[in-house]
């Protein structure tokens, strides 16, 4: 009895640890991130505004606080709920490659904005709803195709996921092809991924959706740690691998297609930060959970104030770059570990 | 008796402040723009942001091009807009840059301008006013309540007044025409896309004496080649927004197709379509030019 507490008490105090750890990382780049504007990087007016300076520009305050701010947050929310979704459904089907956009979760969130987008519904709570609707029937969809196994096999899952995703984005280019030239513009920067437009009552909007599904998913890590011991080993412990499951895909579905309607299509996200997080901390999802929710949100800040900082003019869409730093280091890691 | 002097001068201060504010109250105006907003403008705005290419040539043409502190992308008429700083392209205009730069007034265009961003700068405590130039009557209207704006009202009313003396010109030159030929207006190359019926080009298109012959509610309906060879048209104008050899080969390729009314009488032209789809005081040449190309023989005799 005393041992178990003590090993407990010692869990908790790594899952604290590294949280900590990550969570500096974490502020440094949102304080980095509301730095970071148009003209360049500069501290001074963030630092002012920490430390209630009375004679910071109350024009730069303003835009640090209302636009920079949101969009900081937004991006946070955005790789947090990526790199969660990406842990969640590796632990789930076992493999390594898998994230929100293999089982297309993504693709039918998208296909359901699109679909808003072109109907003329207003992003909130129009398109949020059709971008839901859409990965909620991929996910039957997913879920019945892959039964033919008799329970909710991990390849077939992969290779219907695979599939449907296939389809999705055959809508999505017929949809593109039909629609008129001024929604165009809208769509394919949705589809690049695009934080530009975040407002404080989005981000609070998002954030009601999806802090509760971080919780839900914490609550499940160790049985996520027990499934992936085997089907076995979880049923002795008394896991209902099915329920468990489904709760599991229901609650990342959700989270995935909130966020996916605010900001658009972003890829690698949720393979690149798990990975890296579990090669750094190992393979105890009660630890992975918080990290990855605390990582994902630094990664995601950084690639969006990098969005902002490298063009002289404008901005590139933070999709491109999560691709660009995500799949190059997605190659190394692979090779490392062949080797 | 210091005090005392302190104590008035002081009180004379405050008056004067008063007076001051009171006197910047009433000297700002209220007005409603063309989406029936209520704005309130400074008297004489000093920095003013423009939001799409269109509004700063209008700017410009009032003669008021320093009053203007920062313009969209693509605003390059005339050469002095290339230089002022941008805000982002008049779809996605950047906020941030915007309310950096400490306009006190914006100008915006109905149609293009997502509505979003403009909030957000009213948001701002910026003025914003939008104009909604989508016809030839609208756009002489947006010129002057820019120039209402910006204390040049006598400027926009030359600018309108010239322009309402050649559009009547134009008017009554077409008026002689016996008939209208039947034309196909194409604005994109790869895929073929046209003008339908609500826009601004089918309206410059039949006040130039032509019929368009796509008659789609759709704004700008895409086309295959057998669609546009069974309208037959007697006449094929080409536009594109990027100036290449595309042009040339799009000619040709329509050229091998002699069946075509447009080809037999050798009707196919390419023009510039910056003086053609910008609603600006250009607009009046781009029509004459449109209506010269559509009756070249009415023109010359009216040259003559």
């Amino acid at each position: 009895m005393n041992d178990t507490s003590r090993v407990r008490g010692r869990l908790l105090k790594r899952i604290l640890l590294i949280t900590a750890l990550l969570s500096m990382v974490l502020g440094a780049a949102v304080l980095l991130g509301l730095a970071t504007g148009p003209s360049g990087i500069d501290l001074t007016p963030v630092a002012q505004l920490v430390t209630g300076d009375s004679q910071a520009d109350s024009l730069q305050i303003a835009i640090i606080e209302r636009i920079r701010l949101p969009r900081v947050l937004m991006a946070l929310f955005c790789g947090a709920v990526l790199s969660l979704g990406g842990l969640v459904f590796q632990a789930l089907l076992g493999n390594p490659l898998a994230e929100p956009y293999i089982l297309g979760i993504s693709g039918g969130a998208a296909t359901g904005a699109i679909m808003g987008i072109l109907a003329g519904f207003a992003r909130v709570p129009g398109v949020s709803l059709t971008a839901f609707a859409g990965s909620m029937v991929t996910l039957f969809l997913v879920l019945v195709l892959s039964r033919g196994e008799s329970r909710v096999g991990r390849d077939a899952m992969l290779l219907s996921g695979v599939m449907v995703n296939a389809f999705c984005s055959a809508v999505i280019m017929f949809l593109i092809s039909i629609s008129e030239e001024n929604k165009l513009h809208d769509i394919m920067f949705w589809l690049m991924g695009d934080l530009s437009s975040a407002d404080m009552p989005q981000v609070g909007m998002v954030a009601l959706l999806v802090l509760p599904c971080f919780v839900v998913i914490f609550l499940l890590s160790h049985k996520m740690n027990l499934m992936l011991m085997g089907r076995e080993m979880a049923r002795a412990m008394g896991v209902s691998i099915r329920r468990t499951t489904l709760i599991l895909l229901i609650a990342t579905s959700f989270m995935v297609s909130a966020m996916v309607c605010q900001s658009g299509l972003m890829g690698f996200v949720g393979l690149v930060v798990p990975h890296i997080l579990r090669q750094v901390f190992g393979s105890d999802h009660r630890v992975l959970v918080p990290a990855t929710i605390v990582g994902g949100g630094a990664f995601m800040v950084i690639c969006d104030l990098l969005a902002r900082w490298i063009p002289r003019e404008g901005e590139i869409p933070v999709g491109v770059i999560t691709a660009m730093i995500g799949a190059p280091l997605f190659i190394m890691l692979l090779k490392r570990r062949a080797r | 008796m210091k005090n005392r002097a302190l104590r008035t001068l002081f009180l004379l201060a405050l008056g004067v402040a008063w007076c001051g504010l009171f006197a910047a109250r009433v000297q700002a105006k209220s007005v409603t723009d063309t989406t029936g907003c209520i704005v309130d403008l400074p008297d004489a705005p000093k920095r003013v942001v423009s939001l799409a290419p269109s509004i700063t040539e209008i700017v410009f043409s009032l003669g008021k091009g320093d009053l203007l502190a920062g313009v969209t992308r693509y605003s390059d008429y005339p050469a002095a807009a290339q230089k002022l700083p941008r805000v982002g392209s008049y779809i996605r205009p950047e906020l941030e840059t915007i309310v950096s730069l400490k306009p006190d007034l914006c100008l915006a265009v109905k149609d293009g301008n997502p509505d979003k961003v403009i909030q957000r700068i009213k948001a701002f405590g910026i003025p914003v006013y939008t104009v909604n130039p989508d016809g030839i009557d609208t756009i002489i209207r947006s010129i002057n309540e820019i120039g209402n704006l910006l204390n040049a009202t006598s400027e926009a009313r030359a600018i309108t007044d010239a322009m309402g003396a050649q559009l009547e010109a134009i008017d009554r030159t077409i008026a002689k025409a016996s008939h209208k030929p039947r034309l196909f207006f194409q604005i994109g190359i790869s895929p073929i896309v046209s003008v339908g019926k609500n826009t601004f080009l089918n309206e410059m298109i039949r006040r130039a004496g032509g019929e368009n012959v796509v008659t789609s509610k759709t704004p700008y309906p895409r086309f295959s080649k057998e669609q546009v060879l069974a309208l037959a048209p007697e006449m094929i104008i080409i536009t594109s927004m990027a100036r290449n050899d595309d042009f040339d080969t799009m000619k040709q390729e329509w050229a091998s197709w002699p069946s075509l009314p447009a080809v037999q009488t050798n009707n196919i032209h390419v023009v510039n379509s910056d003086i053609l789809d910008r609603p600006t005081p250009r607009v009046v040449e781009g029509l004459a030019m449109l209506a010269a190309l559509i009756h070249p023989t009415l023109f010359e005799e009216a040259a003559r």
